[in-house]
């Protein structure tokens, strides 16, 4: 390994509107080294890789390459100076061929025209190197997302990348394309690049990194070499013990006889996510536990209809329901917060009333409107009971903060009544006092009788507010623990390890 | 190691039928049938010779014309509503220019060609630096033009020159080697400027698509502007290109009809955009940008025509029933398109599963 | 002061106050040249009220109408290409029940079908299938807006000529002049139907959840979904509704000329009423929407054509005036622009408070 690094980044510094995203941050990789970037959601990794790429422009800080310092303002610029990226959605042209893809903006000309027998016959040397003996004459789209992440690879290994950028490309992979995207990985290390990988499966980074580092919050925990630290050890650095701040909250009761509220059995769809056995008591607050793309968030659309089931059954406060489309979960007093804001929560150009009234409106009928006054009425109750910080109830939704916008797809839900609330990462990427005002919320409205099923990532809040919790991995149900009786440490494990391993550790 | 051949189902079937080229061999096979429902219907009556083959192109020739750059600007994901209006405003320029200044027409043959170019390049700017949809730009563009042409004479100019009417005249006749000399086959079949024109772009347009760089990032933009950006292509300059190249292509479409009627008017080749557009959808080319071949175009136009030439044919069918089968073919092609594209899809996410 | 300072960049943001403005402009470039543009005269003879103006609200009847539900079509981030072509299978089918004796018997003679309601309602019926076909095409099959409809646009018209066996009638049956020619309180009858259309869509959409749902699916198809909201059938009733209006249109258009004309009845009125509505200040790309702008945009599009006519130009140059708007409003309302001019107003305002 040469002694000075390939790429080093020092005193990274980025503000975003009411948040440090980075502060102060520090990494470095080295030629033919394998770096992982962990840290879980929120943390700084993706705002970190984009300073790099020139998406972000950085408020402080320098980045050296190759001993030279740059400052990209493009992805394209950064590309061109031999820093590429391969993301988790593809970047390439569908409609293109395989060839075409690796090759496009560069083809190889012949008498002033592209000559297609060197691209066809080039892109698969290329793609065999990978092992990948496949037709680069059909289009890309014809492929599945494992063999369109090499073409992404092949195009940048082509362009000569020094620094090669993977974001999250294993978790759409299956075990047999993931070891051949490693034995790829393992093989351009050995020619010399810098691998930045980032990933949520600790498997894969024990399995192919040469060094970690790890952020949290936005903060430098620090860099490791691979061989010098356990899983637990990892997890643990990666979630963080610094409880912030204790708040006074109690744990929801719940009465050893209360009704059964939700119970499904075997419930699933081929293809994504199978034999789902829940049982909720009412007022029960269950967690759902488990890294990123364990299969908890996939288990809640199921449950909400947003995917809608194919096989087994659902029975909400004992009678049997058929939910197809989120609006029969709705009607049967369901209600969910995605983990997405932007993308599957907020109506960004229509005003906090509306969003708020959105979802009662949508069980109500258009038909049967909300009035202009209960609505006012609705959202000056929840503006108040959530601390909404906004002038009024006009204001855009787009406009607010990301906590504020929480509360108000929260409030969306509230209004709805329900008797089940799922809420998916509702605490992600919004302060700290938003974070224990959302915890508040959910516990009183358990102890008002709601159910309500609880996604995070952070085990510390999860531990804190559950009266059981669920650990998942890979799609399925790993182990069950009841609140009280959980600490960090076993949660850990059992994320870590599984619950057999976790016990005997 | 697993040192697996994924995806290996090379078949001699599986060369020619690839997905992409599914939607130009539906134009080819139905208007294969349709050929051949004539043929047999109305065999008896000259529906199979070489003069009614050559007619179906030459009566629309200028509508390939056109929709050889609209192929063009449908692959980037973009429509351009300003075509048949940028050839009437031609029309106008020429026989203005002609009749009534007396200039020569190839000088105004050149101001058309710089007017419509740059029209075309100024509302690719518009489209990409203003962001301003296509359908509306484009929109603007078919008002602007069709205003202007009215400004210039609200009356039908001819023309009468010497160029044009040569040009208009030339023919070059099929013949066969009888005895000793060449002559004319009967029933007379010959092709005339317009149809060599539109011959020549169709192979230009070709070239354009499959050979050059600046075809490739056509359907780079088409299939998915965002990584055609991230990946360096030329984004802007391509779609500006896209749209003058398609000015081009309406000058020269504009020229051809004006040598078929040999006057300028106001209102002519009214809605005429829309048969360009749909000459490009029926030849296979997506709506949605990222898919289309010309050689899909040249059928598209052949199919559109073999229509009107049935109905003549048939002789007690109202030539209504054209528009009413044009449409059926066209939400025919739609429909096969959607399917093409979702059972792609699904053969992807079976894939999947299988895995 | 907080708040007048947020209304202030407001107004100048909204779109629909540049139509305002822009619609004023015009006006006044008319006044200036010829005061007597808004001379308003009653003729007893007819019962009706005359003046530039009045025929500016009675000729952009047609397209104000079939813009109400262009807009929500637009809201809903589509576009409808078959209105123009509804207009004329509208009026086809008005004639051929009119005119029943020509084309079923054939022998000229006893007028219309009776009862005379039908008339209306098949038009009406039969316009409003064609929208839900289009609809259909879009919400199941799952077809972008503007090639769904630019199928019925395409055959629409070719319909419409089956429909009269391609033969063009003329009806002098009163009733049915009523509708483009008769008069209610001192007004041309289009100038009402137009209004009662714009009052009942805009109570439709603006008292029922309706309008407000119709901008959810257009900004975010995706949370709209998970919050319950059935997107399909909002597809289904716009692109119905807007077929609906088009017949409307349609019918105010034979109404007219006591006649029928499948190949020039319509003719870009989809053009326009896009146009109407992006004017108005509804942004293609769907979301929220503004009835009154539309009905604003339309007004505005027709006084530049009486304005062309009324000083003698020719009149077919209301092409060249018609893009030159455009022009302008797209300009105003594009993205980069408008930045840039929220910017300055806020500049402006802040300057305001500091002063203040």
């Amino acid at each position: 390994m040469p002694d000075h690094s390939l790429l080093e980044m020092k005193g990274i510094e980025i503000e975003f509107p009411g948040v440090k995203a980075l502060d102060k941050v520090d990494f470095s990789v080295n030629a033919g080294e394998i770096h992982a970037l962990l840290g879980e959601n929120g943390a700084g990794k993706s705002t970190l890789i984009k300073c790099l790429t020139g998406v972000h422009h950085m408020d402080a800080g320098t980045i050296l390459f190759d001993g030279k310092e740059i400052r990209p303002t493009s992805p394209q610029e950064a590309f061109s100076m031999g820093i590429s990226t391969v993301y988790q959605e593809i970047n390439l042209c569908p409609n293109l061929t395989v060839a075409e893809n690796i090759f496009v903006g560069r083809q190889p000309m012949k008498g002033g025209m592209i000559n297609w027998k060197e691209i066809n016959r080039r892109a698969k040397e290329l793609m065999s190197r990978f092992h990948m003996d496949i037709d680069v004459t059909r289009p890309l789209n014809n492929y599945s997302t494992a063999i369109q992440q090499m073409v992404s690879i092949a195009r940048a290994v082509d362009i000569d990348a020094k620094i090669l950028i993977l974001d999250e490309p294993t978790s759409s992979l299956d075990d047999n394309e993931v070891q051949l995207l490693f034995n790829v990985m393992r093989e351009l290390k050995a020619e010399g690049m810098g691998i930045i990988f980032i990933t949520h499966f600790l498997d894969q980074i024990f399995a192919v990194s040469d060094r970690m580092t790890i952020l949290r919050n936005g903060t430098l925990v620090g860099t490791y070499n691979t061989t010098d630290i356990t899983k637990l050890q990892l997890v643990t650095l990666m979630i963080g013990k610094d409880i912030d701040v204790i708040f006074n909250l109690k744990r929801a009761h719940v009465d050893p006889n209360a009704p059964e509220m939700l119970r499904t059995e075997n419930l699933g769809t081929p293809g994504q996510i199978q034999n789902v056995n829940l049982s909720m008591k009412k007022g029960e607050l269950l967690g759902f536990a488990g890294l990123l793309g364990s299969g908890r968030t996939e288990t809640a659309e199921l449950i909400f209809g947003a995917v809608p089931a194919t096989e087994g059954t659902e029975d909400i406060n004992g009678k049997r329901v058929s939910i197809k489309k989120p609006l029969d979960a709705i009607k049967a007093k369901l209600a969910f917060c995605p983990e997405d804001r932007k993308r599957d929560g907020i109506i960004g150009d229509l005003s906090i009333r509306e969003n708020i009234a959105l979802a009662l409106q949508a069980r109500r009928g258009f038909l049967h409107p909300i009035s202009r006054q209960e609505q006012n009425e609705l959202a000056d109750k929840y503006i108040k009971l959530l601390s909404i910080a906004t002038p009024d109830a006009e204001k855009k939704i787009g406009d607010l903060s990301g906590g504020n916008q929480q509360k108000v797809i929260l409030a969306r839900w509230m209004a709805t009544q329900p008797d089940l609330l799922i809420l998916d990462e509702p605490t992600r990427g919004i302060d700290v006092g938003a974070k224990a005002e959302i915890q508040r919320l959910m516990l009183e409205m358990c102890n008002d009788g709601v159910s309500v099923i609880f996604i995070s990532s952070e085990l510390e809040e999860i531990i804190r507010c559950s009266n059981r919790i669920i650990v998942m991995r890979d799609g399925k149900k790993v182990g069950e623990v009841k609140g009280e009786e959980c600490t960090q440490q076993t949660l850990l494990s059992i994320i870590a390890e599984g619950e057999q391993e976790g016990a005997s550790a | 190691m697993p040192e697996r051949i994924p995806e290996q189902r090379q078949s001699f079937a599986s060369r020619f039928l690839k997905p992409q080229y599914v939607m130009v061999y539906a134009t080819v096979g139905i208007f294969i049938l349709i050929y051949i429902y004539g043929a047999v219907r109305f065999g008896s009556i000259g529906f199979t010779t070489l003069r009614t083959f050559i007619n179906m192109f030459k009566d629309n020739a200028y509508y390939g014309i056109s929709a050889v750059g609209m192929t063009l600007v449908l692959i980037t994901g973009g429509i351009d509503l300003s075509v048949a209006s940028v050839a009437c405003l031609t029309g106008m320029i020429v026989a203005y220019g002609t009749t009534v200044l007396g200039f020569h027409p190839a000088v105004c043959m050149l101001v058309a060609l710089i007017v419509g170019v740059g029209l075309g390049v100024l509302q690719g700017a518009a489209i990409h630096y203003l962001n301003v949809p296509p359908f509306i730009t484009t929109l603007a563009g078919n008002f602007l033009a069709r205003g202007v042409c009215s400004l210039i004479s609200r009356e039908s100019i001819s023309v009468s020159h010497p160029m044009i009417d040569a040009l208009a005249g030339w023919k070059w006749y099929f013949k066969k080697y009888v005895d000793g000399e060449w002559v004319k086959i009967k029933p007379i079949a010959f092709i005339n400027v317009n149809l060599f024109v539109f011959i020549v772009m169709i192979i230009i347009g070709t070239i354009i698509l499959q050979k050059t760089k600046f075809g490739r990032n056509i359907y780079a933009i088409g299939g998915n502007e965002q990584s055609a950006k991230l990946m360096g292509l030329p984004v802007a300059k391509t779609k500006i290109m896209v749209y003058g190249f398609n000015g081009l292509c309406s000058v020269i479409a504009g020229f051809a009809y004006l040598l078929e009627v040999k006057s300028g008017w106001n209102l002519a080749l009214n809605g005429g955009e829309l048969e360009a557009i749909t000459c490009a959808v029926i030849g296979g080319t997506l709506l949605t940008g990222g898919v289309g071949y010309m050689v899909g175009t040249l059928f598209g136009v052949l199919l559109k025509s073999v229509i009107p030439a049935l109905i003549t044919f048939n002789g007690n069918l109202l030539s209504w029933w054209g528009k009413i089968a044009t449409g059926g073919l066209l939400a025919l092609f739609i429909v096969i398109q959607r399917i093409v594209v979702t059972t792609s899809e699904r053969n992807k996410s079976k894939k999947k599963e299988a895995t | 002061m907080k708040k007048k300072s947020f209304n202030l960049s407001g107004v100048m943001q909204s779109k629909i106050t540049w139509a305002v403005v822009a619609e004023l402009l015009i006006l006044l470039v008319c006044f200036i040249i010829r005061p007597d543009f808004f001379s308003i005269k009653y003729q007893p003879a007819t019962g009706m009220l005359y003046g530039s103006l009045i025929d500016i609200l009675n000729r952009s009847a047609e397209i104000t109408i079939i813009a109400m539900g262009m807009t929500l079509v637009i809201a809903l981030g589509g576009t409808d290409l078959s209105v123009g072509s509804l207009v004329a299978l509208s009026g086809a089918l008005a004639l051929k029940f009119l005119r029943w004796d020509v084309l079923v018997y054939n022998t000229p003679g006893d007028y219309t079908v009776k009862p005379f309601i039908l008339v209306i309602l098949v038009p009406l019926a039969v316009c409003t299938l064609m929208g839900m076909f289009n609809g259909f095409m879009i919400s199941r099959i799952g077809m972008q807006p503007i090639i769904a409809t630019l199928i019925l646009m395409v055959c629409g018209r070719g319909i419409a000529q089956i429909v009269t066996n391609g033969k063009q009638f003329t009806t002098l049956y009163s009733p049915f002049r009523v509708i483009g020619q008769g008069s209610l309180f001192f007004l041309p009858m289009p100038i009402i139907i137009t209004a009662v259309v714009v009052i009942g869509v805009s109570l439709f959409v603006r008292k029922t959840a309706f309008g407000t749902m119709v901008e959810s699916v257009g900004i975010n198809p995706s949370a709209s979904r998970l919050s319950g909201i059935d997107s399909k059938k909002i597809i289904m009733i716009v692109f119905a509704l807007t077929a609906f209006l088009s017949a409307i249109s349609g019918l105010i258009t034979a109404s007219r000329v006591m006649s029928n004309d499948s190949n020039n009845f319509g003719i870009n009125f989809e053009m326009d009423a896009i146009l109407a509505v992006v004017i108005g200040g509804t942004n293609m790309s769907g979301g929220k929407f503004s009835l009154a702008g539309t009905v604003i945009g339309s007004i505005i599009i027709r006084t530049i054509v009486t304005f062309v006519y009324y000083f003698g130009i020719v009149s077919e140059a209301t092409m060249a005036f018609k893009a030159l708007i455009i022009i302008v409003v797209i300009v105003l309302q594009s993205e980069p622009v408008r930045k840039k001019m929220s910017k300055f107003g806020k500049k402006k305002v802040t300057g305001g408070v500091q002063h203040a």
